[in-house]
C-alpha cells in the first residue's frame, strides 16, 4: 500500500502509515492531526519566557532588543523566568516518578503486613540485598518480617527532612562528596519538591544559578530516589527482570482472540491484569463468546514493566496508543497513570472499546472508573478483565484492521541479568572496554514526540551508536521503538561495529540492552556507579553518555538534570524551553560542565547527535588512558 | 499628510512569536465589553478576522490585505463586501453567509462563521477592518508584543523605499569617483 508523503513523514513505523491513513479513511483524528492544529506554537512558550506564577501576569518577554518588555511586572528577567520554569518542570517530573515510587512502596507495606490482595515477595535475593543496604537484619527473620522493615525505611525517605537518602549512596564516593560541596545532597524526596514550588513562588528565590541548583537537588532525589526505589521494589514484588523473548508492534493484537491493553506506568495493576487473565473461568468465558483466548499486550511502561518480567508483548510506544484502539480489535485498554492521552476518551467512543481507568490520581473523560485497591488487588483485576471478555462479543469484524507488523525481540536485561550475561561480574565487560572492542556505553531513553519523526531519532540514534561499538542500554519509549526494529535480537550484533559484534555474539547478547520502564532508568545509573566504583574513578570520568532523541515529559526532564548532576553528557533531541535565557542555556551546555562534570547539548539530528556522544566517550577514553 | 491610497498591516515575519496575542486583541476590540475576560463574562461569541499561521517554520499572522480590486467585493452576489476609500468592508446585514468570498480570497482572510445581526443568529462573513471605528488603530498593532505588526500607508512606504534607494545610489556613486564625472 501506498501512503501519502504527509503520513510517510510522521514516522518511519509502517504500522503507524498504514492506522494513519485508516484514521482518516474512518474521520478520526490522532495526536499528529492535533498537533498540527495547534501551529504555530507560542514563541514565548518554545523560550520558556512566559512566566503564570502570579496573578499580576501572565508575562511574557520579548526576545527582541528593541522591542517588548524585559521584565515581567515583579522585574523578573528572563533568566529567573526561564530558570524557575525549567525547574517546575523537574518538579513535576520528580514528583511523578516519585509518587509511582512511594505506591510500591505502599504495596510492599501492604503485601508485608499480609493485605496486598494476592501481591508476595517474588524476589527474595533482592530484598535480602536492600535489607542489607538499610542495616535492617535479616537473620533468623520471615520475608515478610524483613520486608516490613523494608517498606518502612523505604517509605520514610519520601517524606524525611534529612538526608541522605539511601540509594544515593550508590553513588561512587566523589560524586556524593560533589554532591556535597555543591549542596545539592537531597534530603527527603518530597521535601525537594516542595522546595521547588516554594522557591519559584513570586518573589522568593530569583538567582538563577541558586534555582538551578535546586532543580538539580530534586532531580538526584527523583533518579537515585523515587525511581530507584520504584524499580527496586518492584523487582522485590514482582521478579527483577530476566531475559525474556517477546514480540512488538501493533501486529501482536490479535484478530481472534479478546485483546486488552494495559497502558500507563505502574506493574501493580498491570501484573494482576496478567494473572487475571490465565483465569480458568475467564478463558472458559472468552471461549464461550468464541475468541480463542485472552491476549494481554502493553504499551508504554507499564507495557515495559509486564513485558520484562513476564515477555507479555508489547503493541508500541507513546504515539502509538491511539492506533493501537483506530485497530478496531481491542476490547478493553486498561491505564494507570502518566502519558495517557485524555483523547482516548472520544477515541474509545467511536470503536466497542472499554477505556477503564483504574487509579484515584487518574480520571479520564469518557472513561469508565474502576479503581484500584492493593488489598483487592487480584478480585478487582478480575472484573476489570471480565468486563473486557464480555465486551468480545460487540467487537465489529469488519470495523478490524491490524497491522501485520509484530518482531521479535529479547528484552529483560536489568542490572543483575546483565552481571549474569557477563558471568557474575564486571570484570569482562571492564576488559571489552579496555581493550576498545567496545568504545563506551550510552543510555538511549524517552518519549515520543509529535514535533519529529516518530521513532526516526530513536532508531537512527542507537543504530549509529552500536556502529560505533558503543553498547547502547535503553528504557522507555526508545526501547520499543529498538525492540520494533529488531534491535534487540542477538542477531541485531550483525548491525554492529567489528569489536561489539564480537562480544554480543560471544556473549548472545543484542547490541542494544533493554533496561526497562522509564523508572528503570536508575538500572542504568547503578551500572555506571558499579562500573565507576570498579575503576575508582567517578561517573563523569567513564566513557559513557546519554540521549532523549525524541523527548516530551517532564519526567523526562527531570531524568535529564538527575543524569546530567550524575556525571553523564546527555544529548537532547527536541529543544527544551530555555533558549529565552542565554545565561540559563550557557549554564546547562557549557558551565555544569565545571560544577558537575557533565552538560546537555541539544542536537535534534540523530547522526550528528551520536557523533557528539561518540567524541564525548572518545574524550573520556583518552582522559582515563585507554 | 495627504493619502492616496488606504493603509494597511505590514508583518516582519521575523519579529512574529506565533503567540497569537493579535488574535485576541482583535477578537476583543470587536465584543461589546471590549476585552477577552469581559466578553468571556458576558458570553458574547469572539470573532477574530486575523490568524496566526505557520509555514515551514516561520509564524506570521495573515489578514486581510485591503485588495484595491478585491476579488471579495467582485464576487459577491448581494454587494455585502465593499470598498471605501480607505479599506474593503463587509456589511453584514446584507450577508447571506454564501462563502463565495471566502473561495476567491487569495489569503484566506475572509470567514463565515454565526453571529448575531440586528438580534438575529446569522452566518455572515468577517474580515479584517483596520480597526476603523477603535480609537488608536489597529488593536493587533498596540497588542503585539514584539511589535511584529505595524499600520502602513502605501505612499510613505513608496517615499521611505525610494529614499532608500536613492541614498543608496548617492553612497555607491561616492566609492566609485570614475561614475561620478
Ligand atoms: S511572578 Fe513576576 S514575572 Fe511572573 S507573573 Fe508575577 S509579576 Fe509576572
Ligand atoms: S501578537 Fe505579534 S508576535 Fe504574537 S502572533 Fe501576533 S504578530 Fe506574532
Ligand atoms: S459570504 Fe457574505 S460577504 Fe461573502 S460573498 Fe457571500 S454574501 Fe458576500
Ligand atoms: S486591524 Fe483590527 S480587525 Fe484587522 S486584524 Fe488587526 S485587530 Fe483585527
Amino acid at each position: 500500500m501506498a501512503y501519502s508523503d504527509k503520513i510517510l513523514k510522521k514516522s518511519i513505523d509502517p504500522t503507524v502509515h498504514q492506522m494513519l491513513a485508516r484514521a482518516q479513511e474512518l474521520g478520526l483524528e490522532t495526536a499528529w492531526d492535533r498537533y498540527e492544529a495547534m501551529l504555530p506554537e507560542c514563541g514565548f512558550g518554545e523560550l520558556g519566557v512566559c512566566c503564570r506564577n502570579c496573578n499580576m501576569g501572565p508575562c511574557r518577554i520579548s526576545p527582541f532588543e528593541d522591542a517588548g518588555p524585559k521584565r515581567g511586572v515583579c522585574g523578573a528577567t528572563a533568566d529567573i523566568i526561564v530558570a524557575r520554569n525549567l525547574i517546575r518542570m523537574i518538579a513535576a517530573g520528580a514528583a511523578a516518578h516519585s509518587d509511582h515510587g512511594r505506591d510500591l512502596a505502599h504495596t510492599l507495606l501492604m503485601t508485608a503486613e499480609g493485605k496486598g490482595g494476592g501481591y508476595e515477595i517474588r524476589d527474595e535475593q533482592k530484598l535480602q540485598t536492600l535489607a542489607a543496604e538499610y542495616n535492617i537484619s535479616t537473620e533468623g527473620r520471615s520475608k515478610e518480617e524483613i520486608a516490613l522493615d523494608l517498606a518502612g525505611a523505604v517509605y520514610a525517605e519520601f517524606g524525611k527532612q534529612e538526608g541522605p537518602i539511601r540509594f544515593s549512596r550508590r553513588a561512587p564516593r566523589k560524586r556524593v562528596d560533589l554532591w556535597q560541596k555543591l549542596g545539592i545532597d537531597p534530603r527527603g524526596v518530597d521535601r525537594e519538591i516542595v522546595e521547588i514550588m516554594h522557591r519559584t513562588h513570586i518573589g522568593v528565590d530569583n538567582d538563577p544559578v541558586n534555582l538551578i541548583l535546586q532543580g538539580l537537588r530534586a532531580s538526584i532525589a527523583d533518579g537515585w530516589g523515587g525511581s530507584m526505589i520504584a524499580t527496586e521494589i518492584s523487582d522485590v514484588l514482582f521478579g527483577t527482570p530476566k531475559p525474556t523473548r517477546s514480540l512488538a508492534n501493533l501486529g501482536v493484537l490479535k484478530a481472534d482472540e479478546v485483546n486488552i491493553i494495559v497502558h500507563g506506568h505502574e506493574p501493580t495493576l498491570s501484573e494482576m491484569i496478567v494473572a487475571a487473565s490465565r483465569d480458568a473461568e475467564l478463558l472458559a468465558l472468552a471461549a464461550k463468546l468464541g475468541a480463542k483466548g485472552i491476549n494481554v499486550v502493553g504499551l508504554c511502561c507499564t507495557g515495559n514493566e509486564v513485558l520484562m518480567r513476564h515477555g507479555i508483548p508489547i503493541a508500541g510506544n507513546f504515539l502509538q496508543q491511539e492506533l493501537a484502539v483506530i485497530t478496531g480489535a481491542v476490547e478493553a485498554i486498561i491505564v494507570d497513570v502518566q502519558c495517557i492521552m485524555p483523547a482516548l476518551g472520544n477515541l474509545t467512543g467511536c470503536f466497542h472499546t472499554k477505556f477503564i481507568s483504574t487509579s484515584p490520581k487518574a480520571k479520564f473523560p469518557g472513561a469508565i472508573h474502576i479503581e484500584f485497591h492493593e488489598d483487592q488487588a487480584y478480585d478487582i483485576a478480575k472484573e476489570i478483565v471480565r468486563g473486557a471478555v464480555e465486551n468480545y462479543r460487540w467487537r465489529k469484524p469488519g470495523q478490524v484492521v491490524i497491522p501485520d507488523e509484530k518482531v521479535e525481540c529479547l528484552v529483560g536485561f536489568s542490572t543483575e541479568a546483565i552481571l549474569a550475561a557477563l558471568g557474575g561480574s564486571l570484570e569482562p565487560l571492564l576488559e571489552q572496554i579496555k581493550s576498545g572492542a567496545i568504545k563506551g556505553l550510552a543510555g538511549v531513553v524517552g518519549c515520543n514526540n509529535p514535533k519529529v519523526q516518530h521513532d526516526f531519532g530513536h532508531v537512527n540514534l542507537v543504530k549509529e551508536l552500536i556502529r560505533n561499538n558503543v553498547l547502547v542500554v535503553t528504557t522507555g519509549c526508545n526501547a520499543i521503538a529498538c525492540a520494533k526494529v529488531g534491535l534487540m535480537l542477538p542477531e541485531a550484533a550483525a548491525q554492529a561495529g567489528d569489536g561489539l559484534k564480537v562480544v554480543c555474539q560471544s556473549l548472545g547478547i543484542p547490541p542494544v540492552l533493554h533496561m526497562g520502564s522509564c523508572v528503570d532508568i536508575s538500572r542504568i545509573l547503578t551500572v555506571c556507579a558499579a562500573v565507576a566504583s570498579a575503576l575508582g574513578v567517578d561517573i563523569s570520568d567513564l566513557p559513557v553518555a546519554g540521549a532523549a532523541p525524541e523527548w516530551m515529559s517532564e519526567k523526562a526532564v527531570s531524568i535529564g538534570s538527575y543524569v546530567v548532576s550524575s556525571g553523564i553528557f546527555t544529548v537532547l533531541g527536541t529543544v527544551p524551553p530555555v533558549l529565552g535565557s542565554t545565561a540559563v542555556t550557557e549554564l546547562l551546555t557549557t558551565g555544569a560542565k565545571e560544577a558537575i562534570g557533565a552538560t546537555f547539548a541539544v542536537e535534534p539530528d540523530p547522526f550528528q547527535a551520536a557523533q557528539l556522544m561518540i567524541s564525548h566517550i572518545e574524550d573520556k577514553r583518552a582522559a582515563l588512558g585507554l | 499628510m495627504e493619502q492616496f491610497e488606504g493603509p494597511f498591516l505590514l508583518v516582519d515575519p521575523q519579529r512574529c512569536m506565533g503567540c497569537h496575542t493579535c488574535e485576541l486583541a482583535c477578537a476583543a476590540a470587536h465584543t461589546r465589553a471590549g476585552s477577552i475576560i469581559g466578553a468571556v463574562l458576558a458570553r458574547e461569541r469572539l470573532h477574530r478576522r486575523n490568524r496566526v499561521v505557520q509555514v515551514d517554520g516561520v509564524k506570521l499572522p495573515v489578514q486581510c490585505r485591503q485588495c484595491q480590486d478585491a476579488p471579495c467585493v467582485r464576487v459577491c452576489p448581494t454587494g455585502a463586501t465593499y470598498r471605501t476609500e480607505t479599506y474593503t468592508a463587509v456589511d453584514q446585514a446584507r450577508c447571506i453567509g454564501c462563502r463565495l468570498c471566502m473561495m476567491v480570497c487569495p489569503f484566506g482572510a475572509i470567514h463565515v462563521a454565526t453571529t448575531t445581526v440586528a438580534g438575529q443568529e446569522r452566518r455572515a462573513a468577517f474580515k479584517c477592518d483596520l480597526c476603523v471605528n477603535r480609537l488608536g488603530g489597529p488593536a493587533c498593532v498596540a497588542a503585539c508584543p514584539t511589535q511584529a505588526l505595524s499600520l502602513r500607508y502605501p505612499q510613505q512606504e513608496a517615499d521611505r523605499a525610494s529614499q532608500a534607494a536613492a541614498r543608496q545610489f548617492l553612497r555607491s556613486l561616492a566609492s566609485q569617483p570614475q561614475l561620478g564625472s
